[in-house]
């Protein structure tokens, strides 16, 4: 058992050293192939993350043109009162809603350096009962005589969702395309392995090695170019990883603050990447095996 | 050791069976020649032994056992009992000698002491201890077919199947070859040999089997290659080859008369 396992390696290496130029195009597509597969999951992860962050988050902001009369604002106070969706509403003056865009704003300082606590729009701040009604609500108080901006989160969550979600079909299906190409390139850079060796492949059928003896090596050689193409891949999903965090610290781009996973995200997808590896490689040479090998 | 119960054999495609109903008994031990035209069925024959090919109807059996019947993956062991060489000796050419003999017992699995001690064994056997480590196209002709017989003797096989192993060979070094499958013969091996080589055949007078068009028409117990001993003349040069195999064989292979004793057909 120590000399057959001790001859698969050296048979499978064998191999692949012959194979090597099929076997690296094998490799380099199954690389790119699952390093879109990883990253897609990554990005889908991040914004799941955006999305719980924020998705808490149902409040409409309204913010009062500075220049609005004391009637104008009394009217809003009234109409958002008024307005049954809205569940509760705060109301920040020049002051507290200049602290506000300093905490906000902290990353931008240039920006902070022109406001004044005068020149701060006040803001009502509500909570809104179904986050559905923000874009028909935002809609009516933009409308509102005296204010300034009505905004809400729920609304760019929502389109990033959307688009997030067609980014992600279009990452999956060149994934999936990259995929079948390369698990035809395993199959044939296996095919030409056997045709290399189908002088041995005889003899070994006539001195009466099993078939199973003689498909390991093979479906190794398979198992090992796909394998060697996710290791690429898991290296590639780490670096954009590490990358978007990098950035994220570097320029304290905050909004990307949730795209930076947990290490257990991170895992889990790597693992994901060389298990499809595998399964790719192991497909491949299956195929190839069963139709060229003729044991 | 070897019996056929009214064997057929047709290949698709091509008309008419290149065996026809063929029954004998080929005992432990025996030395067997094949002989017959070319496209008779003596291929055929040692395929149906080795099971790259099955019959279509009668039973073929190797100690005992009905091969027909035997499951795809118990083939692997009907084979291991089954030595195996060829006109064209078909040696891996990227490996020495040593290693061409030791892949048969690498790839059934055997553990490297057995192997190593094997391989030194059965290079003495057939004369080539020396030459071991060389790679085959270093060798002559007939060194690569003792590498061979090396490969297919070297786990002791219960038969040994030989597909006109002198074909591509000249007279003299088919002697040599013919010794030393005599001296294989000698273990208790039994052999079964297809030949054109009327030389070997008419000296050796051993058993032999005549297939024509697919029938078996002659088995005769000491026999030579025709039924004319003057068939003999037109050989290559059967009379060199026939007295130096006759030191070996002993004062008992003079040139007689061939024995016609047909054996037991249907
Ligand atoms: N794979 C095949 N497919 C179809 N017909 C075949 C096949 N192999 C052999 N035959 C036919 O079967 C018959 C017997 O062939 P076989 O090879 O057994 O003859 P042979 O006695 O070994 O001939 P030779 O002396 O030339 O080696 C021939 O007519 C041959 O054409
Ligand atoms: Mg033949």
């Amino acid at each position: 058992m120590a000399l057959s396992l001790e001859y698969f390696a050296k048979e499978t290496a064998s191999n692949l050293w012959r194979n090597r130029v099929m076997g690296l195009a094998a490799v380099l597509t199954v690389a790119v192939s699952l390093s879109l597969v990883g990253t897609s999951l990554l990005l889908r992860q991040a914004v799941n993350r955006q999305v719980s962050q924020f998705g808490a988050n149902t409040s409409l902001a309204i913010f009062v043109n500075p220049s609005a009369t004391t009637q104008q604002q009394a009217d809003i106070r009234s109409t958002i009162s008024q307005t049954p969706q809205i569940t509760h509403c705060t109301f920040l003056n020049h002051e507290q809603s200049y602290e506000q865009a300093k905490r906000v704003l902290a990353s931008a300082p240039a920006a902070v350096s022109v406001l004044t606590p005068a020149t701060t729009p006040t803001v009502f701040g509500g909570q809104l009962s179904n986050p559905a009604d923000a874009t028909t609500l935002m809609a009516t108080f933009q409308g509102v005589p005296g204010v300034y901006m009505a905004t809400s989160p729920v609304q760019s969550i929502h389109v990033l969702e959307q688009v997030t979600n067609v980014l992600q079909v279009v990452l999956i299906v060149i994934a999936l395309l990259l995929l079948v190409s390369s698990l035809v390139l395993i199959l044939n850079a296996i095919r030409m392995a056997i045709f290399a060796r189908r002088r041995e492949v005889s003899v070994m059928k006539l001195v009466g090695a099993t078939n199973w003896f003689i498909r390991v090596p093979f479906m190794l050689e398979g198992l090992v170019q796909g394998l060697l193409g996710s290791a690429v891949a898991v290296f590639v999903v780490l670096l954009a990883n590490l990358g978007v965090g990098y950035l994220v610290h570097r320029y304290h781009v905050s909004v990307l603050s949730s795209t930076v996973l947990p290490a257990h995200d991170v895992l889990m997808t790597e693992l994901i990447v060389v298990l499809v590896g595998a399964v790719v490689g192991v497909a491949g040479s299956t195929v190839a095996v069963r139709r060229f090998l003729d044991v | 050791m070897i019996r056929f119960e009214n064997v057929s054999k047709a290949y698709k495609g091509a008309e008419g069976d290149a065996l026809h109903d063929i029954s004998l008994e080929i005992l432990k031990g025996e030395f067997v020649f094949l002989v017959g035209a070319s496209g008779s069925g003596k291929t055929t024959f040692l395929k149906l032994l080795l099971r790259e090919e099955v019959a279509d109807g009668g039973s073929v059996y190797v100690a005992g056992r009905d091969i027909g019947q035997l499951s795809h993956w118990r083939v692997p062991q009907l084979r291991r009992n089954l030595g195996c060489i060829f006109q064209d000796f078909r040696l891996l050419p990227s490996r020495t000698v040593a290693e061409n003999v030791a892949f048969a017992l690498e790839v059934i699995g055997r553990p490297r002491s057995v192997i190593k001690e094997q391989v030194g064994q059965v290079l003495e056997l057939v004369g080539l201890g020396q030459k071991h480590h060389r790679m085959p196209d270093e060798l002559s002709g007939g060194e690569q077919q003792r590498v061979a017989i090396a490969r297919a003797f070297v786990n002791r096989p219960l038969v040994l199947l030989a597909d006109e192993p002198t074909g591509n060979l000249d007279p003299a070094t088919s002697q040599g070859i013919m010794k030393l499958l005599d001296r294989i013969n000698r273990t208790g091996t039994t052999v079964v040999m297809a030949t054109h080589d009327v030389g070997i055949v008419d000296a050796m007078r051993r058993r032999v089997i005549e297939l024509d068009h697919g029938k078996l028409i002659r088995d005769q117990a000491r026999g030579v290659y025709g039924y004319d001993n003057s068939s003999t003349s037109r050989g290559i040069p059967a009379v060199s080859v026939a007295s130096v195999l006759d030191e070996d064989l002993g004062p008992a292979t003079g040139r007689v008369a061939a024995v016609r004793a047909r054996r037991g057909i249907r």
